[in-house]
């Protein structure tokens, strides 16, 4: 699967940090990944808890309307599953013995993991690169802070060099979670791609009995090899097609962007107030006031009025 | 083989609904311990009284059918000459029934070990104030009761000893209650200053909590307890049904409505070990608890929560919503709008008939009529089938909630088939039953406290209910009941909407209510739920075995 899927650009950065210093901060003396985990554990959140309300600083992705998650971990090291698994009667006989020591993995450095979905420009623009580039503008900061003890990012100076800086670190999102189909996707049906290989096979076959070579005249055990082949092509031709056509993005869903879905939030808070406050009106009140309601909200309006990016509630009735 | 439960080894609150079985009135008394062996002896002198679950010999036993103000499920085993409480008579029916618990803080000031203490589950040692985020509590902290605000170093918490009596004919408790809360008193000035009994219940600083069923005149004026909390609904009929707690002829009758509803929607007890430690429960295994083993088995944790009843706010919420309501449903009658809009926030109308078996006002009617016509013929089998149609209902012949809201309060707590993953389907290979359900139930064992003038109702004043509950895990249980099912709404499609009776109600807080079925009115909205329960403090309590109680007072809890 891509990166870019249903109509999201699936974002998987794994950048290395350079650990082997000390940063002399504030009169004391800490490792580079220490500081990597101050800078996260000081980012804001966004505004959708009531911890993070009564603090009021929202997360800087926030800023603007094109990310949808963004996450930031430290991944220190690989995960020990203990030794190499082996059948103990296998061990006994053929070694090696259990009380030889095995070899641990380990990484060379502690990662940075990056990972984000967020909304491709709709222009048609080089993706992630107009993403990261914006992302620059609105917190160039905030993402100084986190990235500066990655090996690389001394030569990040401006818009376009954290762009390269992160591009340069991006792995390929083989499992994106998109969740904004309500329903299934329109995919078009495999079935005339897969009968393709079974009639391109038994028009092999037929060629074999009643052509030249005549198959049926030849050895017994150069039949059932020929037939094993056809047979197994096939099976593996269509697998072939099921796995290139899976790696085809998923449609876009319709409505999807972040715009798109705050502006759903914030009519479906207003329209249950609206609702709320008409209940028992009769027909021509309530169509006055409907039409009102339209007015007010604009439905079509994307741009406003709207819920906020980074808040979990418009507060339509307190007036916000 | 069912289970059959060690009835001498077990306390007396967990199996029986005391409040409801003659004992309308108790006190709960609380005790920090600043001396381990001091406090021990305490224990010691404490553990030879206290009730069992034992059965016993009631010789006021009688008159079935006709004690309380709707008949019950008890009622209906006795009418045939069975026995509804299994094991052998061992004891008479005390006046008043002593129980004890301890939080985590009061085990460990009793000296238990380490290795014992440490295996106890997160929200037990936590305790109810720290849960507060949890339970939505945060907002009351400082409303609570002084017992439980000053609840830290040498007035924290640490014992609870509850006092459950019977009452005199003209509603005041048995004399010996007066006489057990002495004792308690004189046992505290011996243990010369190892233990202290804490004051600060209520306005009064009271060194009690108070608790009484609502009294409601009976016949001659002579008062009669009754099931009513100050809301005016009576309570208390969903109670879980499990394996050991009635004779097998009891519990083929009480497990209808109150076990679990299998795959194939036949209806079984539940497993003894969602309510007591050591016994095999609802995910069949035992699950893991404090050692030694012979401490956690048949010992449970209770919840202990004082929540005050704004009865004004209530009364005057409904009084206003339910004129809207009547006019957008189109029932003329405020007073039958006004039963109606209680019923559908509750799930049952204010006598306890449920929406489920009584689903318009007309058919309330109708069932009170049946009712009435029963008890003057004294139709046992009838009365006994009445009975059964309080808690005999299932969710799925009303997905939408057209007879009981999906969000009623009833519903979110006892959510019975609602939460079936195939609760859509039609195919009845695929029904799972109460599977998601059966983990999350609790029995309560809760009390009102104060009085309210009926006639004027006011949220000021010292009223609500203490509620009691038991189950053998505070978070799989009590908590996520709170969390889940109390201050949130998302498992029945409701996003953030609450409770409509116990829910934190933020001010923009709504209950929808779906319309009748047949019924060409759109969904009601009731708009801006006031507050209507607060916590006024509480914890969580391990109450355990006589055998863990003798471990405990004796100092020989050995986890190795």
């Amino acid at each position: 699967m891509p990166n870019l899927d249903g109509g999201h650009y699936f974002l998987t950065v794994l950048a290395p940090i350079d650990n082997s210093r000390v940063v002399e901060h504030d009169g004391m003396r800490s490792s580079p990944v220490h500081m990597v985990r101050d800078a996260l554990e000081t980012l804001p959140t966004a505004l959708q808890s009531p911890a993070t309300e009564s603090i009021g600083l929202n997360s800087p992705f926030s800023r603007n309307t094109r990310t949808h998650f963004a996450r930031f971990a430290v991944l220190d090291d690989v995960f020990y599953n203990g030794r190499d698994p082996a059948d103990s009667i296998v061990t006994a006989v053929l070694g090696p013995s259990p009380i030889l020591a095995q070899p641990v993995d380990s990484l060379a450095c502690p990662y940075l993991l990056f990972v984000a979905d967020f909304d491709p420009d709709g222009k048609g623009g080089d993706e992630p690169r107009t993403y990261l580039e914006s992302l620059w503008d609105i917190m160039p900061r905030e993402l100084e802070a986190v990235f500066r003890h990655c090996y690389g990012f001394d030569t990040v100076t401006d818009r376009a060099a954290f762009a390269d800086f992160v591009i340069a670190r991006q792995v390929e999102t083989t499992m994106p979670f998109n969740d904004y189909w309500v329903g299934a996707p329109p995919l078009p049906s495999l079935w005339p791609w897969l009968l393709g290989p079974p009639v391109v096979a038994v028009l092999i076959a037929a060629g074999l009995v009643f052509g030249p070579p005549h198959i049926l005249h030849a050895a017994p055990w150069v039949q059932i090899l020929v037939w094993l082949v056809l047979l197994l092509g096939t099976v593996w031709a269509d697998y072939g097609l099921v796995m290139m056509l899976g790696k085809r993005p998923f449609p876009a869903a319709p409505n999807a962007t972040l715009p798109h879905v705050l502006k759903s939030l914030y009519l479906q808070q207003a329209f249950t107030r609206f609702a709320t406050e008409h209940q028992g009106d009769d027909p021509a009140t309530l169509r006055r006031a409907f039409a009102a309601f339209v007015e007010q909200t604009q439905p079509d309006n994307l741009a406003g009025p709207t819920q906020g990016p980074g808040v979990v509630r418009s507060r339509i009735g307190q007036g916000a | 083989m069912t289970e059959k439960l060690d009835l001498d080894d077990i306390q007396g609150n967990i199996l029986r609904a005391y409040g409801g079985q003659g004992f309308p009135k108790a006190r709960y008394v609380f005790f920090n311990v600043q001396n381990a062996a001091k406090g021990r002896r305490f224990v010691e002198q404490l553990r030879r009284r206290i009730t069992t679950a034992a059965r016993w010999d009631n010789p006021k036993q009688g008159r079935p059918f006709h004690r309380g103000h709707h008949p019950r499920l008890v009622d209906a085993v006795r009418a045939k000459g069975l026995a509804d409480y299994p094991g052998e008579v061992r004891l008479t029916k005390p006046r008043v029934a002593i129980n004890i618990a301890f939080t985590f803080c009061g085990l460990m000031a009793l000296d238990m070990p380490t290795r014992t203490l440490r295996e106890m589950p997160d929200e037990f040692i936590d305790g109810m104030e720290r849960r507060a985020p949890v339970l939505g509590d945060t907002a009351y902290l400082d409303r609570r009761d002084a017992i439980w605000r000053n609840s830290h170093g040498e007035t924290q918490v640490h014992i609870l000893v509850s006092l459950n009596a019977e009452m005199q004919p003209d509603g005041a408790p048995v004399a010996e209650l007066d006489a057990e809360t002495a004792w308690l008193e004189r046992l505290c000035a011996e243990s010369e200053g190892g233990v202290v009994l804490l004051r600060g219940h209520g306005p009064d600083d009271a060194s009690y909590q108070a608790m009484s069923a609502v009294l409601t005149p009976g016949p001659d004026g002579v008062p009669i307890p009754s099931n009513k909390e100050h809301f005016g609904f009576s309570d208390g009929f969903g109670d879980p049904v499990f394996e050991g707690q009635f004779t097998p002829q009891a519990e083929a009758l009480r497990v209808v409505g109150g076990g679990k509803i299998d795959g194939d929607q036949t209806w079984l007890p539940l497993a003894a070990g969602e309510f007591l430690l050591g016994h095999p429960d609802e995910a069949q295994e035992i699950p893991g608890a404090a050692m030694p083993i012979d401490f956690s088995r048949n010992g449970t944790f209770m919840v202990y929560r004082k929540l005050h009843e704004n009865v004004g706010s209530f009364s005057d919420y409904i009084a206003a919503q339910s004129a809207i309501y009547g006019r957008v449903v189109g029932i003329a009658d405020p007073g039958q709008a006004a039963d109606t809009l209680r019923a559908k926030i509750v799930g049952r109308w204010p006598d306890g008939v449920p929406l489920m078996n009584a689903p318009t006002h007309k058919d309330w009617k109708a069932f009170q009529a049946r009712l009435a016509k029963a008890t003057a013929a004294d139709d046992k089998a009838e009365l006994a089938r009445i009975a059964a149609d309080y808690v005999n209902f299932k969710y799925r012949p009303d997905p939408v909630g057209n007879r009981c809201p999906v969000t009623a309060h009833m519903r979110r707590m006892n959510t019975r088939d609602m939460l079936d993953p195939a609760f859509g389907s039609k195919n009845p290979k695929d029904w799972n039953g109460s599977v998601l359900n059966n983990r999350r139930r609790i029995l309560r064992r809760g009390l009102p406290y104060g009085a309210v003038d009926a006639a004027a109702p006011s949220d000021a004043g010292e009223h609500g209910i203490v509620f009691i509950a038991y189950c053998s895990s505070l978070f799989r249980q009590f908590e996520f009941v709170q969390q889940q099912w109390i201050q949130y709404g998302l498992d029945f499609n409701a996003g953030s909407d609450t409770c409509p009776l116990l829910g934190n109600h933020d001010g923009e807080a709504k209950f929808v209510i779906p319309p009748d079925i047949d019924s060409d009115a759109p969904p009601f909205i009731c708009d801006r739920v006031p507050q209507l329960v607060e916590p006024r403090g509480g914890d969580y309590f391990f109450v355990p075995s006589m055998t863990a109680l003798r471990m405990i007072g004796m100092g020989i809890v050995d986890p190795t």
